[in-house]
């Protein structure tokens, strides 16, 4: 489920340059992080609130939609089974004066209570949260060694393998998680019964959806990196080296990749964010515990405090993720900021 | 995240039968089947993970029968047997029960299973501490009270001959008084506290739920294989919501049990040599009730059109691959105490039948469609239901059957799939809302038609009343049975309760919920309690 | 998918495609249209009509790609489904770029606590996962077409907006438009004249992109049971129910994921024939 956008690059890369005269790196550095900084807050803060006020425009009575799940059936509800429900949350309160204490309790790091399993959102998202990030970092370490693999082997080597080539990535990238992750579970699980049908946790389970998660993102990032790719093949740098005498593999590994890469750097802090939409499907089929299938049971029962916590997080790690790639990216390349 | 690496569980299970196998290889070969094996881990996939251990749903039911006790037991005959009550009695006018306790049983918390205890349990469920009890006792439960340490006191507001029986199913497990009382919300939500075979070790969300051996086990039911503790260390209660995962799972030896095996996959698990039980829930059946407060369906002649446009037999028969079994009755499914044949087969396909009652209800234009007309309105009746909830995929599939055969006769069908947070939020429970209700109820005996079909008051609204069919003359006959307590003459007014409502055809049946199990032939012993189907690992081992 | 390419770099060498990559992409493309139009054309049998007797068949000369669980005939449903699947992936591709367009312009042209304002708002709905967006949508208006069009266009609307927005900005930055300003041209002119369509004219290739990826999208929704109610034969719902008999019935599953990846593709394939064309145009 990649999400068709443009990379964060571009738009940094098109920005007008600060006017200001060349100041040191560090500063330059530190100012920019503060900056950041700044903006993760407001998004964050931004996202929360986006939360909160959309699960307040769900349909229903609240303290039924509460009593409904514990009790495990749909139907309505007299004032006196609703009345202790009402007390419990708070429902009685103005919609500020629960977006107000919902605001407080997010700073102090308390996000409330699930209306179904009686616990701290905080400790449902902390139990489920290591297994997504798991495989949201093994998809993309999966997807780099895909992508570095298949461009240095393919890029720049005449029209017809690089067609063949770049028609891969274009396959790769538009292969529906969902698809994919079905055709992997009866060919490899089902069929050849090399992989257990049943994801868990543990290394052997992890493969499938790994790769379900990273067929695509290679794809996607193997277009970016391929342009990049054969452009490097054709800088000075690579003319001399190959008179040197340097083999054809070795530039391409030790020359032509490192100028190759960056955009896929900067797609691997977004993919991240990315892995975590297409974990809600990937999870599903493959029988993964992690956020995925804690969102979609929680948006399924209405529970809003969990919902909202899954959003908070998720946007605390793509805020985090792309914080953390701005700075790699300022520092491999400093030019960025100032070409 | 605490997680035991998985492979401890299979290299553990090999390394204990290599070391039997090395026990056995001295004697002869033959006893390669029927060795039973102590100890060990059961691997089982059930299909649905609920918010709590002990609840209102089926799914923990059926998870809390493994942890806790009930006061009686159901065998196979259908007769209510001891468990942790050794007797009981109602008296002459039937207003009080009396419940004398094993001796000597105690909680895990190490409490006595003592009166005082189930007294506190039934004023719990009844405060709506189990939602499901609390709808079966509310109207006839008046209060409980301890006699002495072993003589429990229940008294009715009127009589009900058949408490006891309701009493074996899952939402009347006894917990531990002093773990309710003294422990959070949470914890007992996790693990609750009764006198059961197996205690609550870990739940990891979204995964599994690992249960422990309680090695202090005394209270096992009557209607048990053997005595004493479960024969099994551990049970792994795995949560897997994909059928067909579940089934290549159990073949590829990942797990030794699932639950609900798809139909479409019966026959290949029969023919891979493992162990399948099948349980019809009884009950109230997967079954259509019609809106008969609003729209096209407050006109008999049109409801009944509807049924004989049906080829239910046809229908359920395909989708079910012979392992579903349809259901004409919509009172209560087959398998229920007092169901009515006649009841069942009151309409059978006849769509000649159902086009004469439409022309007759006045529905005789059609649109370009075949749709029918009735001074210019469609008829169009909305069907809404629980996707992935209370139907599954063989059941959505066995409702565009229906649409598809009632179009034939001139009825526009909406199919409208509601996610469960819309059902929960109240979507599509009102009369203007929706024109039909569809759905099921488990339960011991025919006394469910009580909660769905009590009348609606001002006072008591009954929102279990899915055909808005509040009707005091149906309600009598209700009454009159559940207070009834000659079996016979009970089943017969419950009889005559369905007559009533096929006659009528306010409700019909459609299919029988199903409660299946696949065994792997190492496992011996499972079976399915009686009161709803729910798997029993109590007497459970493996063999080799 | 296609605007990843960072806007430093000068586009990949203009060479020319051999014609006959475009050959199959435009075979699917006429079926299509004429199962949009007229699929009875197409259709063998009635893709509603229930046969329990043929039930579960694998394809053959009889049913192409084999029936469903109700003996109802998979190709034809498939045919029937185009309408269905392609007006959901149309709509949801024009809203998802009309609101890119409407907040990108915002972003880029506002005044500045505007620009500011949205450029925050951009960032805020970016970090949410697209489908999370979808789900919250869904949750509160309920599963449907119109609903999923909305979610799919709304979810992905961000990740165009920001591109829409480095567009502007790098239109409003070139030569040609400071040589405008320097010339005394109106500031409504030179956008109108100058900056917008030269910042918009490459959407006409990304819009071809994104019909391709809202498909496979709103499929995803309907696979998580979320999208139009059954019994259409919308491809994402086709391949939801087909989920139950994947053993049994392999091609309930295989067949419809074909035909969303291949119109994924071909929707891919024309969009960047048409973006290689207009950046040759440019030059």
């Amino acid at each position: 489920m990649t999400r068709t956008s443009s990379s964060d690059a571009p738009v940094v890369a098109g920005a007008p340059a600060p006017a200001a005269a060349r100041p040191s790196r560090l500063r330059s550095a530190g100012r920019l992080l503060a900056g950041r900084v700044v903006s993760a807050v407001v998004v964050l803060w931004g996202a929360a609130t986006v939360a909160f006020f959309a699960q307040q425009l769900l349909p229903g009575d609240r303290a039924t939609v509460i009593l409904n799940i514990r009790t495990g059936r749909a139907q309505r509800r007299t004032p006196e089974e609703l009345e202790p429900i009402i007390a419990q949350f708070g429902l009685d309160r103005s919609v500020l004066q629960q977006y107000l204490d919902f605001l407080r309790g997010l700073v102090v790091g308390d996000f409330g209570t699930s209306y179904q399993q009686f616990r701290p959102v905080t400790a449902i998202l902390g139990e489920q949260l290591a297994a997504t990030v798991t495989l949201s970092l093994v998809a993309i370490a999966i997807s780099w060694v895909l992508m570095v693999v298949w461009v240095t082997l393919t890029a720049g080597r005449g029209p017809r393998v690089g067609a063949v080539g770049s028609g891969v990535d274009v396959v790769a990238a538009g292969l529906p998680h969902y698809w994919l992750g079905i055709i992997l579970l009866l060919v490899f699980a089902l069929g050849l019964r090399w992989f257990p049908v049943m994801g868990g946790t543990g290394p052997a389970g992890i493969v499938l959806p790994a790769l379900t998660l990273a067929i695509p993102l290679a794809g996607f990032m193997a277009q970016a990196t391929r342009t990049e790719f054969e452009r490097a093949l054709e800088q000075p740098f690579v003319v001399s080296a190959r008179m040197r005498g340097m083999g054809d593999t070795a530039v391409r590994l030790r020359h032509v990749l490192r100028h190759a890469v960056l955009p896929a750097v900067t797609l691997s802090g977004w993919a991240l964010g990315a892995t975590l939409s297409g974990a809600v499907v990937v999870e599903s089929i493959f029988s993964r515990p992690g956020i995925g299938s804690v969102l979609v049971t929680a948006v399924n029962s209405q529970d809003l405090p969990v919902v909202v916590g899954v959003v908070t997080l998720v946007a605390v790690v793509y805020v985090v993720a792309n914080l953390a790639v701005d700075i790699a990216y300022t520092l491999i390349d400093p030019r960025v900021r100032l070409s | 995240m605490r997680q035991r690496p998985r492979t401890t569980l299979p290299l553990a299970l090999g390394l204990t039968s290599m070391i039997a196998l090395s026990g056995c290889a001295a004697g002869s070969a033959s006893s390669s089947s029927g060795e039973r094996v102590e100890g060990g881990t059961i691997v089982y996939a059930h299909q649905q993970e609920p918010p709590c251990v002990f609840g209102g749903w089926i799914e923990q039911a059926y998870l809390s029968y493994q942890v806790l006790d009930n006061l009686v037991s159901l065998d196979e005959d259908g007769e209510v047997v001891p468990w942790l009550a050794e007797e009981w009695s109602a008296s002459e006018d039937g207003l009080t029960w009396t419940f004398t306790l094993q001796e000597g049983v105690q909680f895990t918390d190490g409490t006595p299973v003592d009166a005082e205890a189930i007294a506190y349990n039934f004023d719990y469920w009844v405060a709506g501490g189990n939602s499901t009890a609390q709808v079966w006792l509310q109207d006839y439960y008046e209060s409980a009270n301890a006699v002495d340490e072993r003589t429990v006191e229940i008294h009715l507001k009127a009589p009900y001959p058949r408490l006891a029986d309701n009493l074996t199913q899952g939402y009347f497990g006894i917990q531990s008084q002093h773990a309710l009382e003294t422990r959070s919300d949470e914890e007992n939500c996790a693990a609750p506290i009764g006198s059961g075979a197996f205690t609550v070790e870990h739940w990891t969300r979204g995964q599994n739920i690992t249960l422990v051996r309680n090695d202090e086990y005394t209270s096992w039911p009557a209607n048990a294989e053997h005595t004493g503790p479960a024969y099994v260390e551990r049970i792994d209660w795995r949560f897997v919501p994909d059928g067909t995962t579940r089934v290549a799972a159990l073949q590829s030896g990942e797990v030794d049990a699932v639950y609900d095996v798809p139909a479409v996959q019966w026959q290949s698990v029969e023919d891979g040599g493992f162990e399948l039980h099948r349980y019809i829930t009884p009950g109230r059946p997967q079954q259509l009730s019609f809106d008969t407060k609003e729209g096209p369906f407050t006109d008999q002649l049109v409801r009944q059109a509807f049924a004989y446009s049906l080829d239910r037999e046809e229908i359920v028969g395909t989708i079910g691959h012979g392992v579903i079994p349809w259901e004409g009755n919509g009172g209560v499914s087959q398998a229920t105490p007092g169901y009515s044949e006649k009841a069942a087969g009151w309409y059978s396909y006849d769509p000649d039948r159902a086009n004469e009652l439409l022309d007759e209800a006045g529905w005789t234009e059609r649109n370009s469609d075949g749709v029918r007309l009735k001074d210019g309105e469609p008829l169009k009746v909305v069907l809404p239901y629980g996707a992935g909830s209370i139907l599954n995929a063989d059941g959505a599939a066995i409702l565009q059957g229906v649409k598809e055969q009632a179009s034939e006769v001139g009825f526009d069908v909406e199919l409208v799939p509601v996610p469960q947070s819309e059902l929960f939020a109240g979507a599509y429970s009102t009369p203007e809302e929706r024109d039909f209700e569809v759905g099921y109820w488990t339960s011991v005996t025919a006394g469910i038609l009580y909660i769905n079909w009590r009348p609606s008051t001002e006072e008591a609204p009954n929102y279990n009343n899915g055909a808005f069919y509040d009707d005091p003359e149906l309600a009598a006959i209700i009454l009159e049975a559940n207070s009834t307590a000659d079996v016979e003459a009970q089943n017969a007014l419950y009889a005559k309760a369905q007559e009533y409502i096929a006659e009528r055809a306010l409700a019909i049946g459609l299919y029988d919920r199903l409660s299946t199990l696949a065994v792997d032939p190492s496992l011996r012993g499972v079976w399915q309690e009686h009161a709803q189907g729910g798997p029993t690992f109590y007497d459970a081992h493996f063999v080799q | 998918m296609t605007a990843l390419r960072p806007a430093r770099s000068p586009s990949r060498p203009s060479r020319r495609r051999a014609p006959w990559s475009l050959a199959p992409a435009a075979a699917l493309v006429g079926f299509l249209g004429i199962a949009l139009v007229a699929p009875q054309v197409l259709a063998t049998h009635d893709p509603f009509a229930l046969d329990y007797a043929a039930a579960l068949q694998p394809p053959s000369l009889a049913h192409w790609f084999g029936t469903d669980e109700s003996g109802r005939d998979l190709y034809s449903r498939v045919v029937f489904g185009t309408r269905e699947s392609l007006a959901i992936g149309l709509g949801a591709a024009a809203v998802g770029l009309a609101g890119a367009i409407v907040l990108g312009a915002l972003a880029a042209l506002g005044p500045r606590p505007v620009a500011a304002a949205v450029d925050r708002l951009l960032e805020v709905l970016f970090a949410f996962p697209a489908l999370l967006l979808a789900l919250l949508l869904i949750a509160i208006a309920g599963p449907s077409a119109l609903t999923q069009i909305l979610a799919v266009g709304v979810g992905t609307a961000p990740g165009y907006a920001r591109m829409v927005r480095g567009q502007i900005l790098a239109a409003k930055n070139s030569g040609y438009v400071q040589a405008a300003v320097a010339l005394g041209h109106t500031r409504w002119r030179i956008l109108r004249a100058h900056v917008l369509p030269n910042a918009l004219r490459p959407l006409v290739a990304v819009f071809a992109l994104s019909v391709g990826q809202s498909i496979v999208w709103a499929s995803s929704l309907s696979f998580l049971g979320l999208g139009v109610a059954p019994p259409s034969p919308e491809w994402g719902a086709l391949l939801d129910a087909g989920r139950t008999y994947i053993v049994q019935a392999g091609w309930l599953v295989v067949i419809p994921g074909l035909v969303i990846v291949a119109l994924a593709l071909t929707a891919t394939t024309l969009g960047r024939h048409l973006q290689a064309g207009l950046e040759r145009g440019e030059k």
